[in-house]
């Protein structure tokens, strides 16, 4: 089974690189030494929300970078609109990885998802 | 009670002459009033969902005996199992509506995860040290095609019916699901495709009659508020009008532009009524709701209605968010809380269709003229009430729902929620805000917690219902 390198980066916190294997999820690699956010464990709520900022080394652009060439998903991400896939958010409760990634990680990731819309 | 409609003319199948009862809860509404002690203590759910404290959620026990040492501390904290739960609002096993069912007591908390879909008994027979007894895990609840657990209620007899607001994958529809007294998943309790969105409901049993009402799919309301989904028809706007004994829907009503995102809903308590309430959220208005005997169907018409507010840090005005309600059990007064705004209010329904506002309070929120309590910031808004039996102390928490939280009181989540209380004086219809007391979640040994729903462990305004 392939093994990756994952780098958590936790918004103004801490950095951390766990092995995940290609047929867990981020999140589940990551438990118990790191504790990731977590909710709904079906990719329905965004809890566990990360956003992707390196894959295999190559760093994000304005652009963005392509999940898919990052993780491979067990279920839809039905948290996520086309506009949060489309800026590299990736739910990390049923994302399996297929490549080296460093993501961006911890609750302030998932405040990002949506703004107050009145202010 | 005395504006109380008799709907549909079925006459009450028990006596309650000699008083004589066994089995859980009080006899009638004024019963609960003349017979429940002051409450002590108070269950509250407490949350670290959402955020990056490495603990479970748990149900904190709260001193409300002002004669005790310990008065507005947590004393006991039931832990959960897992984490990213999101508790949020839980129930008994059994309330007044199994009055005459001999052997079943009030003592077992049906506490859900909104988030994780999982569902945990609680023993209370120790009141002040309940323990955690039973989980149903969340695949053993996708099994029946649904998710989000929401509003508890029992069912006369010792079956328990939950709320579900989306299908296994977190999207529509929703549904119910019913639990025996063993705590073991009977299955649903309606056949499948009555209702797409689903939240809180309330059930009148002698009128036959459950009502429920609309969040969203749990997809769109779980990672937080998106004007978008309300604009694209994702939140919900109608009441459903259910025949209790058949689970079958029977009327819905959709209440228009006024009345987006229909979340708390409450029937008056007595058991003769065929009044009720419902907060639209959004649209920050009360309905009133009753059965027309003329035309033999429910009917609902804007009854309150708050108004946005500009706020000078803010684009655009600031909608009042009326998130919760709640019905003194002897159906005199109406309170509620208006989150964003920093309002709780009081208004007299002994007239339904023409509730009269009769006091209120301007604490936390974006508005509140209090914004502080012993020193301590507020952070959030008025949010989960509970009242006294006797309807003379008004209890609230602030959190409203992790996510949404975050938008609004980005704060809260690094402070924690706090517990406050009003005195009522239900002879004159005043509130007073009580600043001795405060419970602040923040100071929990893990680190600052949410609170969400109150209930004290003889049964509140919004757990009994009567058959």
């Amino acid at each position: 089974m392939a093994r990756y390198q994952v780098t958590l980066d936790w918004v103004d916190g801490p950095t951390r690189t766990i092995d995940a294997e290609a047929d867990e999820t981020v999140l589940a690699a990551a438990r118990p030494d790191a504790a990731l956010p977590f909710g709904c464990r079906t990719g329905a709520c965004g809890s566990c929300v990360g956003r992707l900022l390196e894959v295999d080394g190559e760093v994000s652009d304005e652009t963005g970078v392509d999940v898919a060439d990052a993780f491979a998903y067990r279920r839809t991400p039905r948290a996520l609109k086309p506009r949060h896939r489309d800026d590299g958010y990736v739910l990390l409760c049923i994302a399996s990885p297929r490549a080296n990634s460093r993501i961006a990680v911890g609750s302030q990731v998932q405040s990002e998802l949506v703004d107050n819309p009145w202010k | 009670m005395s504006n109380a409609n008799t709907g549909s003319g079925m006459e009450p199948d028990h006596d309650h002459t000699d008083h004589h009862h066994t089995g859980p809860g009080y006899a009638t509404p004024q019963a609960a009033v003349e017979e429940g002690s002051r409450e002590e203590l108070a269950y509250v759910m407490c949350l670290y969902t959402g955020t990056d404290i490495d603990a479970p959620d748990f149900v904190g026990v709260v001193d409300l005996d002002p004669e005790s040492d310990t008065y507005t501390e947590i004393v006991d904290r039931v832990e959960m199992p897992n984490r990213g739960d999101e508790l949020h609002h839980f129930g008994w096993n059994a309330c007044s509506s199994s009055c005459h069912m001999d052997g079943l007591e009030r003592r077992h908390l049906i506490v859900p995860g909104q988030r994780s879909s999982r569902i945990h008994v609680i023993d209370t027979k120790d009141r002040r040290n309940p323990e955690l007894v039973e989980v149903i895990e969340p695949e053993a609840v996708f099994e029946y095609d649904l998710s989000a657990p929401h509003t508890v209620h029992c069912v006369p007899g010792g079956e328990i019916l939950i709320s579900m607001l989306g299908d296994a994958d977190g999207d529509l529809p929703g549904g119910f699901l019913q639990l025996n007294d063993d705590f073991e998943i009977e299955g649903r309790w309606e056949p499948p495709g009555e209702i797409e969105m689903n939240y809180d409901y309330w059930y009148q049993p002698r009128q036959n009659v459950m009502v429920s009402t609309e969040w969203a799919a749990p997809k769109t309301y779980y990672p937080g508020f998106d004007l978008e989904d309300v604009e694209e028809g994702k939140y919900g706007r109608r009441l459903h009008f259910w025949d209790w004994e058949d689970g079958t829907v029977e009327q819905t009503i959709d209440l228009g532009e006024e009345g987006k995102i229909p979340l708390e809903i409450r029937f008056l308590h007595t058991p003769e009524s065929t009044h009720g309430f419902v907060g639209t959220a959004l649209s920050s208005n009360i309905f009133h709701f009753w059965h027309d005997e003329d035309a033999g169907e429910y009917r609902a018409e804007k009854a309150i209605d708050f108004e946005a507010r500009e706020h000078p840090d803010w684009d655009m005005p600031v909608p009042p968010l009326t998130t919760d309600i709640l019905i003194s059990m002897d159906d005199r007064y109406l309170f509620g809380s208006n989150w964003l705004h920093g309002e709780l209010w009081m208004y007299d329904i002994s007239d339904p269709a023409n509730p009269r506002r009769a006091d209120s309070l301007s604490v936390g929120g974006h508005f509140g003229d209090v914004q502080e309590i012993q020193g301590r910031e507020l952070s959030a808004g008025t949010q989960m009430l509970q009242l006294s039996l006797d309807g003379e102390r008004l209890y609230w928490t602030t959190s409203l729902f992790s996510t949404w939280d975050d938008q609004f009181f980005p704060e809260e989540g690094e402070r924690g929620s706090v517990m406050l209380k009003a005195d009522v004086d239900p002879r004159d219809g005043t509130l007073e805000l009580d600043e001795d007391f405060l419970v602040d979640f923040g100071e929990c040994p893990a680190g600052p917690a949410r609170a969400h729903e109150i209930r004290w462990p003889d049964g509140d305004c919004t757990s009994d219902v009567w058959q």
